[in-house]
């Protein structure tokens, strides 16, 4: 696994961790920037129907999201800096907290969907909550698939494993952030 | 390269900041207040913008450790969170 790292990846070779995953990382930015500067263009263009149904969210709710992920970042990178002084034991035990805040990202996730459904709002609703659901959802799918990943690399914790893996997790954990006050918080 | 990861107190440090900057953008948003204002204030727009990007920048330079690449990837990666962030602030501030 380490030879990803040690292949000669011209201009990649000086980023840190596997390169291929930093073209992802590039690419998910990519098409995350585009969403949201379309979501910005839209609101520009009718901002009182957009500031009406953003204030049908609960931005406590969004920002305790941002919290939780925001520590769960930090665990990964603890995962790294464990398994890089070859503390498999506790690279496991970050990484199980990083799954464990994960989780409860997602649980927050699925409870606001509930009351925005029980209340009838549907990404049919507004514009805006066609934006909501297709971002929050796409990034909450991205989160799914990074706990996967984190399973993965605790079941087979390597350095390159857990590097990748966790890169993954930060890039999922630094589109939450832009997409947090986009959504929630702008007005 | 791949002995340059941050320390401990370096990833506390940069956790920190995120919290705080979160906890600001949500104070400048107003939220909890008794009444909040229909749209924010230039400043407030202004303040959750640069907190978002500069804490997109800590998650890219000390979690996923970007500050030991090349100054060409750092400048990318740089350029385009602070790109999409000119035109979303424009889109907020400039009416159409």
């Amino acid at each position: 696994m380490t030879s990803a790292i040690d292949d000669d990846w011209g201009p990649l070779s000086s980023l840190p961790g596997n390169p291929l995953m930093w073209v992802l990382i590039l690419s998910e930015m990519l098409v995350f920037s585009a969403f949201f500067m379309l979501f910005a263009w839209h609101r520009a263009l009718d901002p009182a129907s957009f500031d009406a149904s953003q204030q049908q969210l609960d931005p406590l709710f969004g920002g305790l999201n941002t919290l939780v992920l925001l520590t769960s970042g930090l665990f990964a990178a603890l995962a790294v800096k464990a398994i890089s002084e070859q503390h498999v034991r506790r690279c496991r035990q970050w990484l199980g907290l990083t799954l464990a805040l994960g989780l409860v990202f997602c649980v927050l996730k699925v409870v606001e969907y509930a009351s925005k459904i029980s209340a009838g709002i549907t990404p049919e609703s507004s514009t805006f909550f066609n934006y909501y659901y297709l971002l929050t959802g796409f990034h909450l799918a991205h989160v799914i698939f990074g706990l996967g990943l984190l399973s993965l690399a605790s079941w087979r914790a390597t350095r390159e494993n857990v590097e990748t893996c966790t890169a993954f997790w930060h890039m999922v954990d630094l589109i939450w952030v832009l997409l947090y006050p986009l959504l929630y918080l702008l007005r | 390269m791949l002995d340059k990861l941050p320390g401990t107190q370096r990833l506390l440090i940069a956790w920190f900041t995120l919290m705080g900057l979160t906890l600001l953008s949500m104070w400048s948003a107003q939220l909890g207040a008794t009444s909040p204002a229909p749209s924010l204030p230039l400043w407030a727009i202004a303040l959750v913008l640069l907190a978002a990007g500069y804490k997109v920048q800590q998650i890219l330079l000390v979690y996923l450790n970007l500050r030991v690449s090349s100054s060409g990837w750092r400048g990318s990666f740089l350029a385009l969170l602070w790109f999409t962030l000119t035109v979303v602030a424009l889109a907020y501030v400039i009416p159409l």
